[in-house]
C-alpha cells in the first residue's frame, strides 16, 4: 500500500496532503488540514457531527474517502464567515441560541447551509427532515429549525455569504 | 413553532432574563471551540484500552509481550503500574471507593479496562490491543439486582452481603398512621430502564506528564476540580501538581464527572513515559463503557382519602447499580426522595438498595433519578384518580406543595409555582379541544433541586467560588470554577456579573475550565451551578461595586441616606439618575485610589441550614399529546406544554434551550432508548440500534414560565433544565392510559410493548365476558 | 479499523471491469462507500484493491421510454433520484422511497448500484423494484446479463453475481395502466430502516378487477422476499377490507423474519401483515385512478 498525494481544495484553499487512500475525508480535514471544526460522533454513519459540504451538497466526511473528494470543491464550518462576517445561518444560529455544547454544531450548519440552498420557502416539516441526519443532544433541535426558518424567511439577507 | 408566555413576570433588568448571544457561541458557530476532542500536543502518543470480555473474571496474568514487540507501540500498562487505589466519588465514605479504573485483581463488568496501549498511531495501539493476551479465570456473574441479592449468587465484590452496596432511608410524618387513614391504597411495581447519555463527544483526554512531576489533563468533564481531587487521589500525587482543563465540553449530562479509563488511562501512560497521550473512546466503548442511568425495580404503596387527599406512601427500590458505586450512591437517595414530590405526605417512606450486579456501573444522569421516580410515582397517581373517578389534575392540585411546606427533616420549601402550572395545563389542554380519535394527552407534575447540599466528596472548599477583576478600561475578567458543559454557565455567570455590576454582557469575559486559574467549583451537575456558582459570582461583582462605588462616594459628597448604584456603566445617585460618571472613569480612579492595584472582588456559596437535600426547588408540570398507531403500537410526539417555575429566569435563550433539550431526552426515556443487555453485554452498543429522538420526532415544546422568587438563589433563581428530564416519561404513559386504559409498567415504552398489552387487554376483556 | 488496499481509479465502466476481471475476490467495488465503509471498518471485509468508479460518468443517468421502461445507471445517487422530476412523474413511488433513506447526507453520495449491490434485506430500494418488476444489468469484462430482482438475492448479503461482475444499470419495466405500487417501512424513527417493510403492486382491469399483485417484503427474511401466497389471494379477486387483511395474514405467515433486540419474531409478522394489509389497499386506490 503506498500513499499518495491528493489536492484538496477546502474552503476555496488547495491543500496538498500526502496520504494513505484509505484515509476518510473527515480525517483529512482534521487530522491533515488541521481544521478541527467538524467533528465525528459515531462509527456508523449516523450522528451527522462530520457533515460538510462537498459541490454544494451536504455528505458525511466519514464516509467518503478523501481521495473521493479530489477535484470538488469542499465546504467547512470555518469556511462559512468571510472576513470576521458571520454567514446568515450563523446569526441566526446565534440568535436562537441553537446550539449548546456545540459539538454537534459545525455539521448542523453545514447540514443547514445546503438545506437553504436548495430549497425556497420550507415548511417546518421539510426544515426537519432537511436536518434529519444531524444528531443533537442538547438542543431538543427546535431552536435549529427556527434558526433556519428565519433565514429562510429572510430575515438576514443583508448579509450574504 | 414553539410559544414561550410568562406568567407574572417580575420587573424586567438590565441584563438578567434578557437576549443575551451564548458568550461561547462565535468560537462554537466557526468551528473555532477546541474540544479535547481536538487537543494535539507536540509528541503526542495515542492510547486504546483492552477491555474485559468477560462480566466476571479473575486476572490470572496479562502478557503484553507480543503488543510490545510492535513496531510503533510505546508503553503497554495494566492495573500493576497503578498503585491500586479503589476511588469512587463518595470520597468521604472510603466503603463506596470500590473502584480501581484498571482493575489489579478482578474484573466485574464486560468493557471494564483491562490494559493500556500507547503508540504513535491510533491504528497501531488498536492492532496491539489484539496482541496482549489476558489469562482469565472466568466466574459465575449475576446481571439482575434481584438475582444478585438472593442467598448464593456471586459475591462481587468482597465483604458486600447480598451484593447490597448502599443503603438509603428516609421517613418523615407518620406512616403507619397515613396507611391507616386511608380509605384506597394502591400498589403497583414497576420497572425502569437504563439510558445512555450520549454526549457527542465521547469520553476523552489527553495526558501530560513533564520531569517537574507535574501532570496536566485536558478532559471532557463536568468538574474539573472533581478530576483533580480523584486524580490527585489515585496518583498519589498533591493535588496542586495537577492541572485540569476543560476547553469546552461537548455534553455532560451527569455522565462525565466520575473518573473515567479516559482520563486514568491516559495518565498513567503518560507518567510512565513522560509524553502527552491522548485516549479518545469509539461510540462503540463510550456506549459500552461509559456509566449509565441506573434501572430500577420500583416497588411503590400509596394510600389515599376518596376525596384524594394523599395519606401516606412507602417505596422500595432495587436499583442495577452494576459492578462499582460510583455516583449511583447519591442517585439512590435522590430517587427515593423526589418520589414523594412535588406532594405533601401525612406519612412518607423509602428504603433504596443499590445493588451490585455484573454490568456497566450506574451512576448519574440528567434527572438523578427521579425520571424514574417519576415515571413511577405520576403514573399510579393518575391510576389512583382514575380508580377513585377524580380529576388528576385537580387531585394533585389539592396536595402540592406551596410555599412555605415544610419536609420534616428533609426541606423547607421557599418559593413554589405550582399552583400556577395546574391553571397552565388545564388551559392548555382545554386549548387542544377534542382531538383526533388516534390522540392523547397525559400530564406528570414534578419538582427538582437546585444542586445538593451533602458534601460527600468532602471537599474542604466552598462548594462554588468566584472572583471579579476590573480592567482599568472596564473590562472585567471573570473566574469561576463552574464548568459550561453547553447548558451555558459560562454566559448566566456573565449575566450575573453585567448585572450586578451595572456593565454589559460583552464587558466580561469568563474563564473557566482551568483549575490552574479558577477557583474551585463543585462543577456541573445536580443543576447547582446556576442558583450555587451564581451566588458566589451575584457576592464577587457585590464586592468589586463596593469598593467601586467607596470612590465614588468618597468624591461625590452625598448625604448618608442617598445611595449610588451602576446601570449600563453610568455610575449614578439612584435619586438622581441623570448625574453621574462613566463607569470607565470611576474604575481609573479607584486603581490609582489603591495604589494601582486592579479591584478584585471574591464571592463563594455553601448551602447552610437548608436541609438535607437542596436550597431550593424547582416545580412544573407538563402535558404531552401523544398520537398512537393502534395496529403496530408505533408512538408519536405530536405536542407538548410544559408549565415551569425556576423563579427567576436568568439566561433567556439557555433556559429555552435547556427546556427543550431536556424534554427531548426525557420523551427518548420515556419511549426510544432501550439499552438491552444478554448477560451483561450491551446488546445495541452505536447509533444505528440505540434509538434517540431526531429533528422530525421532536413536537413543539411550549413553555409557560411562572415567575416566582426564590430567596436562596441569585435574584430569586432556580434550577433549569434537569428538573424537566423527570415528568416526559410518565406524561407518555399517561396519555397510553388515557386512550387504551394499559397501564405501563416499564420503560422505555416500545410498539411492541404496546400491542401486547392491547391484545392482552382485550382477552381480559374476553374473559371477563364469558 | 479499515485495513490497507491498493486504491485504482478506472476512467470508464469496461477499465473498472476489466480491473475486476484481474483482480477477482481480491478487488471490490466502492462508489458512495455509505454502506462499504462501515463494514470495512468493521474488518468484515478486508479488500486488496478498491476500484472507485463514483466519477464514472457513463453509469450516471436517468432514462425513460415507453418500451423498456425506466433504466438508472448504477452510480445514480438516491438523491438524484428522489429529485428527478422523470421519476417522480412515472414511479412515484420511487421518489417516495427515496424521501425516507437514510440521510439527506447518505442519499447526496450513495447510489442506487451501490445499495442494492450490499444486499441489506432491510434495504429500501430492493422491495420496491422487486414489486414493481424491477431487475439489474450486471456486467463482467466478458458481457452483460440481465437478472430479475426475484433472483438477485442469494442469501444474507449475498447476490448472485459473480467476483468479476458488477451492477451497471437498474431497470424497471413500464407501468401497465391502472397499476401502482405503494412503499411503507416500519420504524421507530423516521428514517431508520424498516424493522420490515412491504411494498405491494397492485394492477386492476378495466372492470377494477385485481390481475396482477407483486407483495415484496423487506426484512423479513435473510434476502428481500416475494410474498407469493399472498399475492395469490390479491390475483383475480374482488378487493375489499377482508381480502387485504387475508392477504396480510398470508404475507405474515409465509415470510421468515429474525428475532432481534427491536421486535420479537411473533411482532414482526404481525407488522408484515398490517404493512402488506395497508400497502395492498394503498396501491389499490392509487391503481383505480391512474391512467
Amino acid at each position: 500500500m503506498e500513499k499518495q498525494l491528493v489536492r484538496l481544495n477546502v474552503n476555496e484553499q488547495d491543500y496538498d496532503i500526502y496520504i494513505n487512500p484509505k484515509t476518510l475525508l473527515v480525517e483529512a480535514i482534521r487530522d491533515y488540514i488541521e481544521l478541527t471544526g467538524t467533528k465525528r460522533g459515531c462509527d456508523t454513519v449516523s450522528c451527522g457531527a462530520c457533515t460538510v459540504i462537498v459541490d454544494g451538497m451536504a455528505v458525511k466526511g466519514c464516509s467518503v474517502l478523501a481521495i473521493q473528494a479530489e477535484g470538488a470543491r469542499i465546504l467547512t464550518s470555518e469556511g462559512l464567515e468571510k472576513n470576521g462576517k458571520l454567514h446568515a445561518i450563523q446569526k441566526a444560529f446565534l440568535d436562537e441560541g441553537a446550539f449548546q455544547c456545540g459539538f454537534c454544531t459545525s455539521g448542523m450548519l453545514m447540514s443547514s447551509v445546503a438545506f437553504l440552498n436548495e430549497s425556497k420557502n420550507p415548511t417546518e416539516k421539510e426544515i426537519r427532515d432537511g436536518i434529519e441526519g444531524n444528531i443533537c443532544r442538547c438542543t431538543g433541535y427546535n431552536s435549529i429549525v427556527r434558526a433556519i426558518d428565519s433565514v429562510a424567511k429572510g430575515k438576514y439577507t443583508e448579509d450574504k455569504a | 413553532m414553539n410559544k414561550y408566555t410568562v406568567i407574572n413576570p417580575h420587573e424586567p433588568f438590565r441584563v438578567i432574563n434578557t437576549h443575551v448571544h451564548n458568550v461561547d457561541g462565535w468560537a462554537k458557530i466557526t468551528g473555532r471551540a477546541t474540544y479535547t476532542f481536538d487537543v494535539k500536543l507536540p509528541g503526542m502518543l495515542y492510547g486504546k484500552i483492552l477491555r474485559s470480555p468477560h462480566p466476571h473474571a479473575n486476572i490470572k496474568g496479562i502478557d503484553a509481550s507480543k503488543a510490545l514487540e510492535l513496531d510503533g507501540v510505546k508503553a503497554v500498562v495494566t492495573g500493576k503500574d497503578t498503585l491500586g487505589v479503589k476511588q469512587g466519588i463518595w470520597r468521604r465514605y472510603k466503603d463506596l471507593c470500590d473502584e480501581q479504573i484498571l482493575p489489579v485483581d478482578k474484573v466485574r463488568y464486560i468493557g471494564e479496562p483491562v490494559a493500556a496501549v500507547a503508540a504513535i498511531t491510533e491504528e497501531i495501539a488498536e492492532k496491539a490491543l489484539d496482541l496482549i493476551e489476558v489469562d482469565y479465570e472466568v466466574l459465575p456473574a449475576v446481571f439482575e439486582p434481584l438475582d444478585a441479592i438472593k442467598k448464593g449468587a456471586p459475591e462481587i465484590h468482597d465483604g458486600f452481603e447480598r451484593n447490597i452496596s448502599v443503603t438509603r432511608h428516609i421517613e418523615w410524618g407518620e406512616v403507619e398512621e397515613g396507611f391507616e387513614e386511608s380509605e384506597y391504597i394502591r400498589e403497583d411495581w414497576f420497572r425502569c430502564g437504563g439510558q445512555a447519555h450520549m454526549c457527542m463527544e465521547t469520553r476523552c483526554a489527553v495526558s501530560s506528564y513533564t520531569p517537574d512531576k507535574k501532570l496536566t489533563i485536558y478532559s471532557s468533564n463536568q468538574s474539573p476540580y472533581y478530576m483533580q481531587g480523584l486524580m490527585a487521589g489515585v496518583l498519589g500525587m498533591r493535588e496542586g501538581d495537577i492541572r485540569v482543563l476543560s476547553p469546552y465540553v461537548g455534553g455532560g449530562f451527569g455522565g462525565k464527572f466520575e473518573l473515567d479509563g479516559a482520563i486514568f488511562c491516559s495518565a498513567i501512560l503518560s507518567m510512565k513515559l513522560y509524553k502527552p497521550v491522548k485516549i479518545v473512546y469509539t461510540r462503540e466503548e463510550d456506549f459500552i463503557a461509559s456509566k449509565r442511568r441506573t434501572p430500577m425495580f420500583y416497588y411503590t404503596r400509596t394510600g389515599v382519602k376518596k376525596d384524594g387527599t394523599f395519606c401516606a406512601r412507602e417505596a422500595k427500590v432495587f436499583t442495577n447499580g452494576g459492578a462499582y458505586t460510583g455516583m449511583g450512591a447519591t442517585a439512590l437517595y435522590l430517587t427515593g426522595f423526589f418520589h414523594s414530590f412535588p406532594y405533601i405526605w401525612k406519612g412518607y417512606r423509602y428504603d433504596g438498595y443499590r445493588v451490585y450486579t455484573n454490568t456497566l456501573p450506574s451512576t448519574s444522569m440528567r434527572g438523578f433519578g427521579a425520571p424514574q421516580a417519576m415515571w413511577c410515582s405520576e403514573q399510579q397517581i393518575e391510576w389512583i384518580a382514575a380508580d377513585l373517578g377524580l380529576d388528576p389534575i385537580e387531585m394533585r392540585r389539592k396536595n402540592s406543595h406551596k410555599e412555605g411546606t415544610i419536609l420534616p427533616g428533609q426541606a423547607t420549601i421557599a418559593s413554589c409555582g405550582i399552583d400556577l402550572c395546574y391553571d397552565e395545563i388545564t388551559k392548555w389542554i382545554k386549548s387542544k379541544g377534542k382531538l383526533p380519535a388516534n390522540r392523547s394527552i397525559g400530564i406528570s407534575a414534578c419538582g427538582f433541586m437546585s444542586g445538593g447540599i451533602f458534601n460527600w466528596f468532602d471537599s474542604p472548599y466552598s462548594f462554588s467560588s468566584a472572583v471579579v477583576t476590573i480592567n482599568q478600561d472596564g473590562t472585567v475578567e471573570l473566574h469561576v470554577g463552574a464548568q459550561d458543559i453547553g447548558q451555558g454557565s459560562n454566559t448566566t455567570m456573565a449575566i450575573i456579573c453585567a448585572e450586578t455590576l451595572g456593565v454589559k454582557v460583552e464587558d466580561i469575559k469568563v474563564h473557566s475550565g482551568d483549575t490552574d486559574n479558577c477557583p474551585p467549583d463543585l462543577g456541573a451537575w445536580g443543576s447547582r451551578q446556576t442558583l450555587m456558582s451564581g451566588n458566589a459570582v451575584k457576592m464577587a461583582s457585590e464586592n468589586a461595586k463596593k469598593q467601586l462605588l467607596e470612590f465614588a462616594y468618597a468624591q461625590s459628597g452625598l448625604n448618608i441616606v442617598y445611595d449610588l448604584d451602576i446601570k449600563d456603566r453610568w455610575v449614578h445617585a439612584i435619586a438622581r439618575p441623570e448625574r453621574g460618571e462613566d463607569f470607565v472613569q470611576l474604575v481609573r480612579k479607584a486603581l490609582r485610589g489603591k495604589d494601582g492595584q486592579k479591584i478584585v472582588g471574591r464571592g463563594y456559596y455553601t448551602p447552610h441550614r437548608k436541609g438535607m437535600i437542596s436550597p431550593a426547588y424547582s416545580y412544573m408540570l407538563q402535558g404531552v399529546e401523544v398520537e398512537v398507531d393502534e395496529e403496530t403500537g408505533k408512538i408519536s410526539l405530536i405536542d407538548s406544554m410544559t408549565a415551569h417555575d425556576c423563579g427567576q429566569p436568568i439566561n433567556h435563550l439557555g433556559l429555552i434551550g435547556q427546556l427543550e433539550g431536556a424534554f427531548s431526552m426525557a420523551a427518548g426515556y420515556g419511549y426510544l432508548e432501550y439499552m438491552p443487555y444478554e448477560d451483561g453485554k450491551l446488546m445495541n452498543p452505536n447509533l444505528v440500534d440505540y434509538k434517540m429522538i431526531r429533528a422530525p420526532e421532536m413536537p413543539p415544546a411550549n413553555i409557560a414560565e411562572i415567575d416566582t422568587y426564590e430567596p436562596e438563589g441569585p435574584y430569586g433563581a432556580k434550577e433549569a433544565g434537569e428538573g424537566l428530564t423527570n415528568p416526559t416519561a410518565a406524561a407518555i404513559g399517561n396519555a397510553l392510559f388515557h386512550r387504551f386504559g394499559i397501564q405501563m409498567k416499564e420503560c422505555p415504552v416500545r410498539p411492541e410493548m404496546v400491542v401486547n398489552a392491547l391484545r392482552e387487554k382485550k382477552e381480559k376483556e374476553h374473559a371477563e365476558k364469558k | 479499523m479499515i485495513s490497507d488496499f491498493t486504491y485504482l481509479k478506472p476512467g470508464s465502466a469496461s477499465e473498472a471491469l476489466e480491473m475486476l476481471a484481474e483482480h477477482q475476490e481480491d478487488g471490490k467495488i466502492i462508489c458512495g462507500g455509505q454502506s462499504l465503509l462501515i463494514i470495512m471498518r468493521q474488518g468484515l471485509v478486508t479488500p486488496e484493491y478498491v476500484i472507485d468508479i463514483k466519477r464514472l460518468k457513463d453509469l450516471n443517468y436517468i432514462t425513460f421510454d415507453a418500451k423498456d421502461g425506466l433504466k438508472m445507471g448504477a452510480t445514480t445517487t438516491h438523491r438524484t433520484i428522489e429529485k428527478s422530476a422523470l421519476v417522480k412523474e412515472k414511479y412515484p413511488v420511487l421518489v417516495e422511497m427515496e424521501e425516507k433513506l437514510a440521510s439527506i447526507q447518505v442519499r447526496n453520495w450513495g447510489t442506487i448500484g451501490g445499495n442494492l449491490a450490499h444486499a441489506d434485506a432491510a434495504g429500501d430500494p430492493a422491495p420496491v423494484l422487486m414489486a414493481m418488476g424491477g431487475s439489474v444489468k450486471v456486467a463482467s469484462a466478458s458481457g452483460v446479463r440481465v437478472i430479475s430482482l426475484d433472483e438477485f438475492y442469494t442469501d444474507l448479503f449475498e447476490t448472485a453475481m459473480n467476483h468479476d461482475e458488477m451492477i451497471v444499470e437498474v431497470i424497471v419495466p413500464p407501468r401497465p395502466a391502472k397499476s401502482a405500487t405503494k412503499y411503507q417501512k416500519f420504524n421507530l424513527l423516521d428514517s431508520d430502516q424498516g424493522i420490515v417493510a412491504a411494498a405491494a403492486t397492485i394492477t386492476l382491469n378495466g372492470g377494477g378487477g385485481c390481475i396482477d399483485a407483486r407483495i415484496a417484503l423487506g426484512n423479513a427474511a435473510s434476502v428481500t422476499m416475494r410474498a407469493k401466497e399472498a399475492e395469490k389471494v390479491l390475483i383475480g379477486a374482488t378487493l375489499n377490507d377482508a381480502v387485504f387483511e387475508k392477504a396480510g395474514e398470508a404475507a405474515a405467515a409465509e415470510c421468515q423474519p429474525v428475532a432481534d433486540i427491536h421486535a420479537s419474531e411473533e411482532y414482526r409478522r404481525h407488522l408484515i401483515k398490517v404493512l402488506t394489509k395497508r400497502m395492498a389497499k394503498a396501491a389499490w386506490e392509487q391503481a383505480k385512478i391512474s391512467g
